[in-house]
């Protein structure tokens, strides 16, 4: 049943203006990181890490959740138009499998975003002139940072799933990142969503935030995903449809 | 005849106020039931009901011989296809797309899709864009959707909504000839009676939530013998043959009224008034139209008196 709702939500990306958000946004916090890297060359002296902190200072703390949330809008936004509500639960399809499909691909959807970003950090790199290759490092924090992102995707579906506004959740996400970097300095970035793809990505540190935290990383990232889950499966099953 | 959709009891309250109101609903399989109320009489709550988009207040539901519940919900959704309040779609994809997107959910081959885009006529058009489309052939589109996998009850909920008259002329031709086509037992909401006359062999009168008649149209057409009016030479004569057949005539723009009458009844009554030499000159039935039946359904229902015809 997951499997064809996942080639369904797949369809529904075909030709999608979404894409657009996917190819653009990730370019200015590439521009203004390699601007501010440039600026303060004579303070960042870690070469392809010093690039990555500026790059990151932008990408994950102001844009990276809300890319996320506008991914999720899109999709329920799909839904929330016309009547299709009643489409998608008239269908004989579990609402939770639904739910699920879309989760996946707004998550393949970020995964490959995280690899246009990383395409972009390898050409300002080269831009500014930086040695070789970028570190390794730097591809497993992308990775790490995808896995950071499960729980704030499975949050904004939720939201955009109750909320038929597109704007009010991506602000959500902006506001919850900006938050997420508090959480961050105060050090309880575990508990809050919104830091996780911060502490996955090493946003804005050189060395490793995450050293002996791999396990309550990914505890965190199970926990909130669980919950929103469960949360999802309570309104699609409890509530009425009210498509408009 | 098997019913395909039965409800008892039927109730679904918003806070106070009852949307649907102990509905009792029998659709017996292989016709086209029409389901005709007031715009807010409780059409969409009903057929929101039938198909789990809402859960009901009291009552139940039986489709196709099982309980409509969380258990029985999925497998009798593969049975259905719907349409409610307007086609639903996704604007940026074409036609074909949006039913391969169906077609997928439903878990129906793809090949279904020609079959069901040649019954509604929009085979030419299966690659355009659907924001392209006109509201006719959205709707069409959205019973495109509706037939995919062949579904023993489909559910339209006022499918003429905002078409033109040649659309709703077509969508009326369409509907009709489900039960024909498809195997398909139909049930349609709309406003207008005059409308579903062409179309559906039942009907069931809702409004303020409640059924107020169900049955077949002939029936209700039978409601629609009204009374009968006379013109007569001699008035005093003619009153004098009916008060001694136990008629009591009225008086209206000097014609004498008399309450219906059966035809054999009616045509003994004729000549028996010619016979006494009161001077029939006239005769004829005032017929109600379907509309005024329904007016009269759907008014009684405030006043106290019984409504005409077999309420329920």
């Amino acid at each position: 049943m997951i499997k064809r709702c996942l080639v369904a939500e797949n369809q529904k990306l075909h030709g999608a203006a979404v894409w657009l958000a996917f190819l653009i946004v990730p370019i200015f916090p590439a521009v203004m990181g390699t601007f501010n890297y440039q600026q303060n060359i004579a303070l960042l002296q870690s070469a392809w890490y010093s690039l990555w902190t500026q790059h990151t200072l932008f990408y994950a703390t102001f844009f990276f959740a809300p890319l996320v949330g506008v991914y999720a809008a899109y999709l329920w936004r799909l839904e929330h138009f016309g009547h299709n509500w009643n489409l998608i639960m008239a269908v004989p399809i579990h609402p939770i499998d639904l739910f699920l499909a879309k989760f996946l691909v707004v998550f393949k959807v970020t995964l490959l975003t995280q690899g246009w970003v990383f395409l972009l950090f390898f050409a300002a790199g080269k831009l500014v002139g930086l040695p070789g290759l970028p570190p390794a490092e730097i591809v497993v924090w992308l990775l790490r940072g995808t896995v950071g992102s499960v729980p704030v995707i499975a949050l904004q579906l939720l939201l955009s799933m109750r909320i038929r506004s597109f704007a009010v959740p991506v602000l959500v996400a902006l506001g919850g990142s900006v938050g997420g970097l508090l959480m961050n300095s105060a050090g309880y970035g575990l508990y809050c969503p919104y830091s996780l793809p911060l502490l996955g990505m090493n946003a804005n540190a050189n060395s490793d935030k995450l050293t002996g935290e791999t396990f309550a990383f990914l505890a965190s990232v199970a926990a909130f995903t669980l919950l929103f889950f469960a949360l999802a499966q309570f309104f699609l099953t409890k509530r009425d449809v009210n498509a408009e | 005849m098997e019913a395909i959709v039965t409800t008892k009891g039927l109730c679904k309250a918003y806070g106070t106020h009852f949307a649907v109101d102990g509905l009792d609903m029998l659709v017996p399989q292989g016709c086209v039931y029409g389901f005709i109320g007031p715009n807010g009489a409780g059409k969409s709550t009903t057929m929101k009901l039938l198909l789990g988009l809402a859960t009901p207040s009291a009552g139940s539901i039986t489709l196709m011989g099982t309980p409509l519940d969380r258990k029985g919900r999925l497998g009798l959704l593969r049975q259905t296809g719907s349409l409610i309040e307007s086609p639903a779609c996704y604007a940026h994809l074409s036609a074909q797309a949006n039913l391969e997107i169906v077609a997928g959910l439903k878990d129906v081959p793809r090949t279904d899709i020609s079959r069901v885009l040649e019954i509604v006529h929009l085979e030419k058009d299966r690659n355009r864009k659907v924001g392209q489309f006109s509201l006719g052939m959205k709707q069409r589109l959205g019973i495109a959707q509706a037939l995919l996998g062949n579904p023993r009850l489909l559910i339209l909920d006022e499918p003429t909504n905002g078409l033109d008259p040649a659309g709703i002329q077509e969508m009326r031709a369409l509907i009709a000839a489900m039960p024909r086509l498809c195997g398909a037992t139909v049930l349609v909401s709309s406003h207008l009676l005059g409308e579903m006359e062409q179309m559906v062999e039942q009907v069931g009168i809702i409004n303020h939530g409640r059924l107020l008649f169900q049955g077949p149209l002939t029936q209700l057409q039978q409601h629609s013998r009204g009374n009968i009016s006379l013109r007569v030479l001699d008035a005093a004569k003619a009153e004098a043959v009916l008060q001694a057949s136990g008629i009591t005539p009225t008086h209206e723009k000097g014609e004498l009224i008399l309450p219906p009458l059966r035809d054999e009844y009616l045509a003994e009554l004729a000549r028996t008034l010619a016979d006494k030499g009161a001077g029939l000159v006239g005769l004829r039935i005032q017929t109600k139209s379907l509309e005024d039946i329904f007016l009269g359904l759907t008014a009684a229902q405030s006043a106290p008196a019984a409504p005409e015809g077999k309420a329920v």
